[in-house]
């Protein structure tokens, strides 16, 4: 009788398990990453998911040089392309975009996440919607595929652009892999963990690695970002100026 | 009254901005001042706040023109719409320009009905700590 008992046990188990990592999809397969989700600072850590900063980098010459040559670009005025209303793109745009929020929109063929910063969005698509390699167009948040592996989703994104204005730059030979799972913290909140690697024969000797916490906002919305809206208002600001004939 | 700490996340864009549309080396923000003035212009927009108040002090009556952190993140330091309207005399906390000119990068600021929202400036972070340990 001990195997129907360790059967069940295991039965129990994993229900359990279920149930304290959130919810699962319509097949009851894998979990439910949809909902608003905000930087998850664990205790000790600076606000902002320890964006910035770290160690260094383990770039090739190449990538160093290109690197120098655009910080010596911008630095004097401290310019960013977030700075012309561009959003981070990858792997930026996955480790905080800024330290605003992101909601994730999942259904079994495609998942939706967009950072509020900027409106950037990306769709990780999973099954038949992934796009043929030959139908892909290089991007800043390049293409990316998904596929469960239990309750593990991996994405992998390819077709990004070469990009130095990032902590994370890369080549566009870069490829990068998320594993996405689901954790509980110490008050009970619920944990999306994002493990990411990256690697660039081109930027980089070895594969770069960062972790990336994000924390469930119950009932949360994103906000809208119209970046370009100040502008747009400070030309019409001049227009009018203009008409009525002050400089 | 809300106040609460994004700072960090409210200053990066993009790996090591300020702030978007442009940059932000001009204002000091290792220093907090409060101005007080009446509110001749306000637009609650990203990536920017807009605000232009009518000042008076020792250097005289002039109009003086801030920018501020982005709406959205204002809203979860406690903003709401209409908090702030033109006519109403308000204080708002700046990060002052380095050249020591008029104007300067709103952090928080306290309406006319004295609800106080936003955020806690790197300045006023270390203002709280040196009285914490008692050396301010």
């Amino acid at each position: 009788m001990q195997r129907p008992f360790r059967a069940a046990t295991s039965m129990a188990a994993a229900a359990l398990a279920l149930l304290l990592l959130g919810s699962t999809d319509a097949r009851g397969q894998q979990p439910d990453f949809t909902g608003v989700w905000t930087t998850y600072n664990e205790s000790g850590q600076a606000p902002g998911g320890g964006r910035g900063g770290g160690p260094p980098l383990p770039m090739t010459d190449v990538a160093k040089q290109k690197v120098a040559k655009y910080q010596a670009l911008v630095q004097p005025t401290g310019d960013t392309p977030g700075g012309f209303c561009l959003g981070t793109g990858m792997p930026g745009s996955m480790l905080g975009s800024g330290g605003y929020p992101m909601e994730i929109v999942q259904r079994p063929e495609q998942i939706m996440i967009v950072y509020e910063a900027h409106n950037e969005v990306r769709r990780v698509y999973l099954g038949d919607r992934i796009v043929p390699e030959g139908d892909r167009l290089p991007g800043r948040n390049g293409h990316s595929s998904g596929r469960w592996e239990g309750n593990m989703l991996v994405v992998e994104t390819s077709h990004l652009v070469e990009q130095v204005d990032q902590r994370y730059a890369h080549s566009d030979k870069a490829k990068i892999v998320e594993r996405y799972h689901l954790e509980k913290g110490p008050k009970a909140q619920t944990v999306l963990v994002a493990e990411m690697t990256m690697t660039d024969p081109v930027f980089y000797t070895a594969p770069v690695t960062t972790v990336k916490k994000w924390e469930k906002v119950p009932n949360g919305h994103l906000l809208p970002y119209e970046c370009a809206e100040e502008t747009w208002i400070k030309h019409l600001e001049q227009l009018e100026n203009k008409a009525a004939g002050k400089k | 009254m809300r106040f609460i700490v994004l700072v960090a996340a409210a200053l990066v864009i993009g790996g090591a901005s300020l702030a978007a549309h442009h940059s932000a080396i001009q204002f000091d923000f290792t220093n907090s001042k409060p101005v007080t003035g009446v509110v001749k212009k306000f637009i609650a927009i990203n990536p920017h706040m807009q605000l232009v108040l009518h000042v008076k002090d020792e250097k005289g009556e002039r109009d003086i023109e801030f920018e501020g952190h982005s709406t959205n993140n204002m809203y979860r330091a406690g903003y709401r719409d209409n908090m702030i309207k033109v006519g109403d005399t308000i204080t708002v906390y700046i990060a002052p320009l380095k050249d020591g000119g008029d104007g300067g990068y709103v952090t928080a600021a306290q309406t006319a009905n004295g609800t106080r929202f936003g955020l806690r400036s790197r300045a006023e972070l270390e203002q709280e700590r040196l009285k914490a340990e008692g050396k301010k």
